[in-house]
């Protein structure tokens, strides 16, 4: 499982563990089912406090995304596909907002934008691949 | 339970200038803790009083609840400690170091030492005066820790190291973490090792407390705002306004620090200054760390 950390970012470390594994089970690169590293191989690999690792569990966990069982290696849970678009979608709302704030900034006329968007998708057939 | 309590601690350099004027904070058992200030800022003489090594002129310390002036042995057994500017004698040899520290401390872990010395691939028949500065540490880490102390002091650690022997230092600070629950306060001025170790920073500045938050939350709920210049509007006004911990007037925008999320400051900027247009941010911790020490007069 890759997650790369940036020191850099702002972002507490806890939520980039957070956002790259929901990302990892959003793209289908984590299956329901698989299982995650422990608390303590992946605060090794990454070179982080193992705190700041059960805490991205934890707050995963209560999200239904992974799944606890007692004894047992943690595992990402069976996907809501319901939730699962929406949580998809608030995703991309996310990523989407510089891109709304550079339109606006650029006083670009919000037709041309979408069409920019459409053109983009078209170009890129693998990134548009999975349907929702 | 408190590992580590400073009380008022209170600590002037000889000729009378006051290095710390009344520090007050705990460390619990588990947390690791960043001591974080500028050169001079009274990090190390802070850690050095935890260790018994200097007095409080004022205040008190308990370490495990203990004075460690008072009951050094007791104290120190239970703590791994390695600085900087530590000096291990130059004519002895790895090996007879070790076994020095294995002397005093009990329940050394035979096992960890020689993993550590494999990992760090140190000669054990090698003389101090024969290593790089990184290898030296490396020495001193392996004698501070292969007794799996519950409190491990870490002052500059780091200091002077490059990048591959200070990202090895700070995992095996990790594995330490992971295997046996140490305790750690750690001073250091290198940013990313915060970052990615703490859970807490504790910011001295003239020998005060300036800040004294966990990590995320400095994130999450701290912000720096660029504040347009404006007419009736300086740096008195934004230090008046509630949760500004400093601000300073830099060419292209006043800078201010505020205890709250970026777009509850910059409404309370335009609510309580009248100024629109601020541009507020979270920020990385070397960020926050120049604006809050830059933005106090």
């Amino acid at each position: 499982m890759l997650i790369v950390i940036d020191t850099h970012s702002g972002v507490p470390v806890y939520r980039q563990v957070m956002d790259q594994i929901r990302f990892h089970v959003a793209s289908g690169l984590l299956a329901p089912g698989d299982e995650l590293p422990s608390t303590r191989t992946l605060s090794q690999q990454l070179g982080v406090n193992p705190m700041t690792i059960s805490k991205a569990y934890s707050f995963l966990e209560r999200e239904d995304v992974i799944e606890r069982r007692p004894g047992r290696p943690l595992v990402v849970r069976e996907v809501d596909t319901d939730r699962e678009r929406r949580r998809k979608v608030d995703s991309l709302r996310e990523s989407l907002t510089p891109v709304v704030t550079t339109v606006r900034q650029l006083g670009i006329d919000p037709a041309l934008a979408l069409e920019e968007l459409r053109a983009m998708l078209r170009e890129e057939p693998d990134i548009g691949e999975e349907t929702t | 339970m408190k590992i580590i309590e400073f009380d008022g601690i209170h600590r002037a350099y000889r000729r009378g200038e006051d290095v710390l004027d009344g520090v007050t904070f705990d460390v619990r058992k588990g947390e690791v803790v960043g001591l974080l200030g500028r050169n001079g800022a009274g990090k190390t003489t802070l850690l050095r009083i935890a260790m018994g090594m200097l007095d409080p002129q004022r205040g008190s310390v308990r370490v495990f609840g203990m004075d460690p002036l008072k009951r050094p042995v007791e104290v120190k057994r239970r703590i791994g400690y390695v600085s900087e500017d530590q000096i291990l004698p130059d004519f002895l040899r790895v090996e007879e170091i070790i076994r020095l520290h294995e002397g005093v401390y009990p329940g050394w872990d035979a096992a960890l030492e020689s993993e550590l010395i494999d990992q760090f691939a140190i000669p054990r028949s090698a003389r101090i005066a024969e290593l790089s500065k990184g290898q030296a540490r490396q020495v001193a880490l392996i004698c501070a820790i292969s007794h799996s102390p519950e409190l491990l002091i870490l002052d500059e650690p780091a200091g002077g190291l490059d990048p591959a022997a200070r990202r090895e230092f700070l995992e095996t600070s990790i594995r330490m973490l992971n295997e046996t629950g140490t305790t750690i306060l750690f001073s250091t001025h290198y940013m990313n090792d915060v970052e990615r170790l703490a859970g807490r920073v504790v910011l001295i500045h003239r020998g005060r407390i300036l800040l004294d938050s966990d990590l995320d939350r400095l994130h999450e709920d701290y912000s720096i705002c660029l504040v347009p210049f404006a007419a009736g509007v300086d740096i008195d006004t934004l230090t008046g306004l509630p949760g500004c911990l400093a601000a300073r007037e830099r060419r292209e925008a006043m800078h201010a620090v505020f205890s709250m999320p970026p777009a509850e400051s910059a409404a309370l900027i335009e609510r309580e200054a009248g100024v629109r247009g601020s541009s507020c941010r979270g920020s990385d911790l070397e960020e926050m760390f120049i604006e809050l020490v830059g933005g106090q007069l």
